[in-house]
């Protein structure tokens, strides 16, 4: 019995030494350990402590207190009393295992490998190394059926597929996820009436072939790179050219564009085909995200700001094409993948030279008809609200000639008949230069002769500028009539003329700041006599001006109004603003001026100028109106909006996209800090994902254009595994509900591994072989037997595998937000096709103070039943129906949507105006083509929202419920069923 | 009887009518609270929580530490001088006027002594109820990417705020209100609107809801137009059977019966929001203490009353702002021009029905398990924003050093934590920057702010980033 036990401890420790005794593989245990704990402090240029662990002989030189590693010696060894005593790595002291590592290492003659260390060689437990699974070259592989690859799957796990499902089941499953649209009743009959073999075949054709196959999946692609058509941030500006880019998306996907052609694109359309319109376009995709345009005047913000936004476009070009999650190496070298932070700023100088902007594109004829719509729509709007006016000027005339309209109070007012003086406030003037006073009137002679006056006696923001100006001539540029500034002139608000534009007045300040084009008419009486100037300051930024007691051209917004100190600010008169000199000098006489310390109202204006106002205000319009006029001029104004935005786009159309900008030479940033400059990057790819081609062999000082066409053909390329790998992955997920790899934007170390890695490569292989056609990997897939499976549940399979991430079944899945919203809008017949082109706006955009708000509101009308891929997708303003089904938000990069159920989502589909209106629609549409029979209107309901016909019991149900309350409670009810918002 | 939009003016109850009808909906069905779970990983608790919900007061356009919490006696001594020294500062408009001193005078407060000026009487009356921080540091300069920071971590659109991080984690107490509610400024929403409680990439029952103070309460609570109720009541019940016979069909899936059992909670809803709005249920005497019957703080009186109603009826996450968007006229703290003007309207309209809530809590022993934060995204210039060598009335933005305070549950009360220099400027004593505050707020919420967590495009995210210490300093 001792005996025994004796052995047995023998046995023992001889296992133990023997294992201890395994030799230890440098490159896969001890330079991962070193490189992840010691390499941070102990390498590069300034190592601490003088030790540097990265090399064999630095290693073995050892740091300022000794050798680190002396082969053989523990105790000679300073790295492992560091360690053993607890100093090293400070505050985190080594893991058991890890030390035990070490020590093995050491007194096995610490025998080095691959020098220096690169602790990426190999994948470990806590990261991806070269040989991770996704960076290696695509395998051709010896099966080649979709189904074979799941079939061993399911055997392996002893499960099989699922039978085939109805053929009710697969046109509705496959319409939705193709077209995101149900399938019509004539169309559920056609394919249950065509027994042909290839019906299947048939469909998946046609379905392909549909316009409807690009809006959907477009919206797929938009999702991943966080379209949005405003900027974000505290500005939220709208970017009303952005859609060109989502039409872009969608045309390129229903003309089947090769997948390595629509990424160039999309990266460096502009320079690889700066002729085509459309590939300018398609840059829109770098530029989709939110960017803020709110600039401080500091310069260390600015600068990481700009670094914010490239690793925002970093990071969307590497997940969406790559499937790496390239800006987590901004700060560091990344975590879990082999990228390193020169990796970043390589491929982040590939990108340097983008900026956002618009783009003009060659404009195209507006086509005459239009222009005639518009012309007619004018012409009735104008008719409509003219017997207003007359109605509303005749009253004016009749309470002028009465003498009821009183003349504004002034806060100052000049006549400038024997003085200077101010005949109402303390703002007395003082003459300059050859200024003089004839005639009643102030005469300047344009170089030196200027009025001032004493300073402000107390703060004005709020502001109207009159004067009674003539002109010496037409053509002089840029001189002040009258100016409110501080007093050594570098803010100030001026009535100037010819400044910016010949032969117009403007509201001129410090850098244009507040200065817009007025859009008035040039100036052409002003040398003859003297004519009468209103300029209105608002204080929410708001600035008019007046001729002759008549508008201006038209009131814009500026940024906000610019409030002027007591003590600190003057009026100028003759000069646009201190000190004075050059263009800034007016020619002409002043007869009178006055100034008011606040925005004078239209009528005020047009009595001061000693005539009638022909300006009639909204409100006093509105007032004159009956209700069924009021409607009809909403109408009208809607329709002539649209036209018109519609014919401008035609006329000088512009887009959203990438508005280059030569790029400094880019630094490597330490710790991703602007202010601590590493090494130059040049514009290159990953290393480790093509250690043959990532170099662009590109200077650092390299043309963007060179920088992006080189990364465009760097990442659209067969030799780049990811590429392809990314989006099949994308697809399939999209077809299954789940990817193979289940995280589409990361394929590297934190995303994990496909559940059939052979499959993915497989259709990866096939996807190049077939020219990058995505409607080839479409057809491919959707013919599979594994898509065509039944989606019941099968309790003995869930117990295996309740994810199905093995394919037993289809996942049966709960429509997307849009297609919740399209399906109602198909249902009920009130979806509008019309495709492409200005997005509808189903909110009401304000602005406050520079930020733009996005009100939503309650849309009606055929312009807002179109598919909602064609919604504007501001980033402030969320639909709130579409937001409770859970569509993104637009700021974040969302490769897989949520899915969720929520008491909010319930009380939005049953009580939204949207769905009360579709009961509406839906209920008159039965009425109209399923005739008076009850059990016909609701067989047709059930055929429209679910795609078959009800059980006996929903029928009876249905019946007794449409008999007691309607059609159109019985189709909000259908609306909210989960048999219309799941698809099986 | 017919239930319709109801316009919950002034959050006032109209809702008996709303009320009895949906009783008569939620018939032979026991409403009852439930709780709601959380759904992270790494299941909260992960130690004891001192803390069970929050309250946040959220001020937008940044108020000035000078004129409230960090007193300095030296900065009035320097009044009017220049800054001096070789840096020059960094201000987001560029300009560095004279040195200004507090415009408001400072006294010491309470039996804590802390020094709190007179913008803040009332505040200052429960000042030992207050732990304030004295040296936040911000990341941002910039107003929307520093109040991202302030309430997500990040300073960029599109991650999740704290009140969406703690839906995730710790769900909520009650499944018949949402978890997270946000009662914006009666003037306006914040700049970037509802993207300023937007989820982020979590799943999206996690979101903020706002309750508004005009029209509908929350959106789509009732039907967007009358609907008889016995229509309701039998849309409900065919609702029902068809979903029935569906799964009958379908077979038995957890997501469909969650789907049925959203539209139970949907009805529980409908009458759990009319009934926690409904202020009238609140004695005079209350109202009166939260400023209902002034004008000047009618506003966010009521916001604060409703805010305590809904901590008592389970909601986890309350966020009240104080200030809408940017501009002129000014409508939150933004004080460029004349900080004193700006900052006297935007604290009379808050400092009653603060101070209020606070002695509320307090006197219902809710101080017990709620946290009450009072946070701005940075702080103020000590210098004027104006031409050098001028001094003028308002301040620049300062990212360097500011003030904030918190309440409550597993605080030390009536201290200030940490230090700005000589002129308030920047902090140089134990700075605490935001990924700081929010790993001690989670730490208090029984939350690891390490261990809360979700994957999202190659990381696993956290409201800390990678940063983040606990203030251990500020704890009981």
């Amino acid at each position: 019995m001792r005996a025994w036990f004796i052995v047995c401890l023998l046995l023992t420790f001889l296992a133990h030494h023997a294992r201890a005794a395994e030799p230890i593989d440098f490159d896969r245990q001890i330079a991962p350990l070193l490189a992840g704990r010691c390499l941070d402090c102990h390498s590069g240029s300034e190592p601490k402590g003088g030790l540097d662990l990265s090399t064999h002989a630095s290693a073995t030189k050892g740091g300022d207190s000794g050798p680190a590693v002396v082969a053989g010696k523990l105790n000679d060894s300073q790295l492992w009393e560091r360690v053993l005593a607890g100093d090293m790595p400070p505050k985190k002291p080594l893991p058991e295992k890890e030390r035990q590592l070490l020590k093995a290492w050491i007194e096995a003659g610490a025998k080095w490998g691959s020098d220096p260390i690169d602790p990426y060689r190999f994948t470990t437990a806590a990261r991806a190394g070269y040989d991770w699974w996704s960076l290696q070259p695509v395998r051709p592989t010896a099966i080649h059926q979709i189904d074979d690859f799941i079939r061993q799957k399911l055997q392996d796990n002893k499960l099989d597929f699922s039978p085939a499902a109805e053929k009710r089941v697969l046109i509705r499953r496959l319409s939705f996820d193709l077209t995101g649209l149900p399938p019509t009743p004539a169309e559920i009959e056609a394919f249950l009436k065509d027994d042909s073999t290839q019906a299947y075949e048939k469909l998946v054709e046609r379905l392909l072939a549909s316009p409807h196959y690009g809006e959907r999946w477009a919206r797929h692609w938009l999702d991943v790179v966080h379209f949005g058509e405003s900027d974000g941030f505290e500005f939220d500006k709208m970017r009303p050219n952005a859609w060109r880019y989502r039409d872009w998306v969608i045309d390129a996907l229903n003309r089947d564009m090769p997948y390595n052609e629509f990424a160039k694109l999309q990266i460096a359309g502009d320079v690889l085909q700066p002729n085509d319109p459309q590939a300018v376009i398609a840059t829109g995709f770098l530029v989709g995200g939110a960017f803020d345009s709110l600039l401080p005047a500091g310069d260390a913000m600015r600068q990481i700001m700009r670094q914010d936004e490239l690793e925002d476009i970093v990071g969307l070009v590497g997940q969406t094409f790559l499937g790496l999650t390239v800006h987590c190496a901004r700060c560091h070298d990344h975590k879990f993948d082999p990228i390193r932070a020169a990796d970043y700023y390589s491929l982040a100088a590939s990108l340097a030279g983008v900026r956002r902007g618009e783009r003009s594109l060659p404009a195209k004829d507006t086509p005459s008809e239009l222009q005639e719509r518009q012309q007619r729509l004018v012409k009735e709007l104008k008719s409509l609200e003219e017997v207003a006016q007359n109605q509303v000027l005749a009253k004016r005339k009749q309470d002028q000639d009465s003498g009821k309209v009183q003349l504004p109070e002034s806060f100052s007012s000049w006549e400038f008949d024997d003085n200077v003086k101010d005949s109402k406030g303390k703002l007395h003037g003082q003459l300059h230069g050859k200024a003089k006073l004839q005639n009643g009137a102030l005469v300047l002679e344009g170089s030196d002769s200027f009025v001032s006056t004493a300073p402000l006696p107390q703060r004005i923001k709020a502001k109207t500028f009159e004067a009674w100006v003539r002109l010496a001539d037409l053509n002089q540029r840029g001189g002040g009539v009258m100016t409110l500034q501080t007093l050594d002139g570098s803010l100030f608000d001026s009535l100037a003329y010819g400044e910016r534009e010949a032969g117009h007045w403007l509201a001129g300040s410090n850098f244009f700041q507040r200065t817009k084009d007025l859009q008035g008419t040039a100036e052409k009486d002003a040398d003859r006599q003297f004519i009468h100037l209103a300029l209105v300051y608002h204080a929410d930024g708001r600035i008019a001006a007046y001729r002759n007691g008549q508008p201006y051209g038209r009131e814009y917004q500026s940024g906000a109004a610019l409030s002027f100190d007591p003590d600190k600010s003057q009026l100028v008169f003759g000069l646009r603003h201190g000190p004075p000199g050059g263009n800034k000098m007016l020619k002409g006489a002043i007869e009178r001026a006055r100034f008011y310390d606040r925005a004078l109202t239209p009528e005020e204006i047009a009595a001061s100028a000693g005539v009638a106002s022909s300006y009639v205000a909204e409100a006093e319009l509105v007032a004159q109106l009956n209700e069924t006029e009021r409607a009809q001029r909403e109408s009208l104004k809607s329709d002539l909006a649209t036209l018109t935005s519609q014919l401008e786009s035609i006329r000088d159309p512009k887009t959203f996209a990438v508005t280059p900008q030569q790029p400094a030479i880019s630094h490597l940033l330490i710790r991703g800090n602007p202010t601590q400059k590493g090494p130059e990057a040049k514009p290159a790819g990953i290393r480790s994902l093509t250690p043959e081609q990532f170099d662009f062999a590109l200077a650092a000082d390299a043309p963007d254009a060179e920088r992006r066409k080189k990364l465009a053909q760097w990442i659209a390329s067969e030799q780049n595994p990811l590429f392809a790998r990314t989006i099949v992955n994308r697809v399939w997920q999209y077809h299954f509900g789940q990817g193979l790899v289940l995280t589409p934007n990361d394929l590297g170390y934190s995303g994990g591994q496909p559940s059939h890695p052979e499959l993915l490569d497989y259709l990866a292989h096939e996807f190049v072989q077939r020219k990058w056609s995505l409607k080839e990997l479409h057809r491919l897939i959707v013919t599979s037997r594994t898509y065509q499976q039944a989606s019941l549940p099968n309790e003995a399979a869930m117990k295996v595998d309740s994810q199905n991430r093995l394919l037993w079944r289809y996942s049966p899945r709960r429509l997307e937000a849009e297609s919740v919203r399209d399906a109602m809008l198909s249902a009920a017949g009130e979806l509008n096709t019309a495709r492409g082109g200005v997005s509808f706006k189903d909110f009401e955009p304000f602005n406050r103070g520079g930020t733009q708000f996005y009100r939503p509101i309650d849309a009606e009308g055929a312009e807002f039943n179109r598919r909602s891929i064609y919604r504007m997708w501001v980033r402030g303003g969320k639909n709130p129906l579409l937001d409770t089904f859970d569509c993104p938000d637009p700021s974040t990069a969302t490769p897989t949507r949520g899915s969720t159920t929520t008491p909010l989502q319930a009380l939005s589909l049953l009580n939204h105006s949207f769905t009360l209106r579709m009961a509406d629609a839906f209920a008159k549409r039965l009425e109209r083509e399923a005739g008076a029979d009850p059990d016909k209107q609701i067989r047709q309901a059930f055929e429209l929202t679910t795609g078959s016909p009800p059980t006996a019991e929903q029928l009876a149900a249905s019946r007794q419920f449409v008999q007691k309350h309607g059609l159109s409670p019985f189709c909000r009810v259908l609306l909210n069923s989960n048999a219309f918002l799941y698809v099986d | 009887m017919t239930t319709n939009r109801r316009d919950f003016l002034s959050f006032a109850a109209q809702g008996i009518g709303a009320t009895a009808l949906t009783s008569l909906l939620m018939q032979g069905n026991n409403a009852c609270a439930e709780k709601i779970p959380g759904q992270a990983g790494d299941l909260p608790p992960h130690h004891r929580a001192k803390a069970k919900r929050v309250i946040h007061i959220c001020l937008c356009g940044a108020y000035s530490q000078l004129d409230t919490f960090d007193y300095k006696p030296e900065l009035a001594k320097r009044h009017g001088q220049p800054l001096g020294g070789s840096e020059k500062p960094d201000v987001f408009f560029g300009k560095v006027g004279l040195l200004r001193q507090n415009d408001f005078e400072f006294q010491q407060r309470g039996n804590s002594g802390l020094w709190i000026s007179d913008l803040f009487p009332n505040i200052a009356g429960v000042a030992d109820e207050l732990t304030v921080i004295r040296s936040m540091v911000a990341e941002s300069s910039s107003h929307t990417p520093a109040t991202l920071h302030e309430n997500s971590g990040f300073r960029l659109n599109g991650f999740p705020t704290l009140g969406s991080w703690l839906s995730y984690g710790l769900g909520c107490e009650t499944d018949e209100l949402p978890t997270y509610v946000v009662l914006p400024d009666a003037r306006g929403l914040p700049a970037g609107g509802t993207s300023n409680w937007s989820q982020g990439f979590l799943p999206a029952q996690h979101q903020g809801v706002m309750f508004q103070s005009k029209g509908a309460v929350i959106n789509d609570l009732f039907p967007a137009r009358e609907i008889a109720a016995n229509v309701e009541s039998d849309s409900r019940e065919l609702h029902a059977l068809l979903n029935r016979t569906d799964r009958e069909r379908r077979g038995n899936s957890d997501e469909l019966l969650a789907r049925m059992r959203a539209y139970e909670l949907a009805a529980k809803m409908q009458l759990a929001v009319p009934r926690v709005t409904d202020l009238s249920q609140e004695t005079a005497a209350i109202k009166a203490e939260y400023g209902f019957d002034r004008e000047e703080t009618r506003d966010f009186g009521r916001s604060c009353l409703l805010a305590r109603r809904l901590i008592e009826q389970g909601v986890r996450f309350v966020q009240l702002f104080s200030g809408g968007s940017f501009g002129n006229p000014r409508i939150n703290w933004d004080g460029h021009e004349d900080t004193k003007a700006n900052h006297t309207q935007e604290a009379l309209r808050i400092d009653q029905p603060v101070a209020a809530l606070v002695k509320d809590l307090r006197q219902r022993g809710l101080f017990e398990d709620t946290l009450l934060l009072f946070t701005t995204e940075f702080g103020r210039t000590p210098f004027a924003q104006a031409d050098a060598g001028v001094l003028g009335k308002g301040r620049d933005h300062n990212q360097y050093g500011f003030s904030i305070w918190a309440a409550g549950a597993g605080l030390k009360p009536g201290i200030a934590y940490g230090a700005t220099d000589d002129i308030g400027w920047k902090a140089v004593e134990n700075p605490v920057a935001w990924h700081d505050f929010h790993a001690t707020v989670l730490h208090l919420l029984g939350i690891d702010h390490e261990r809360l967590t979700i994957y999202h495009n190659g990381i696993q995210r956290r409201l800390t980033n990678v940063h983040g210490h606990v203030v251990k300093g500020i704890l009981a």
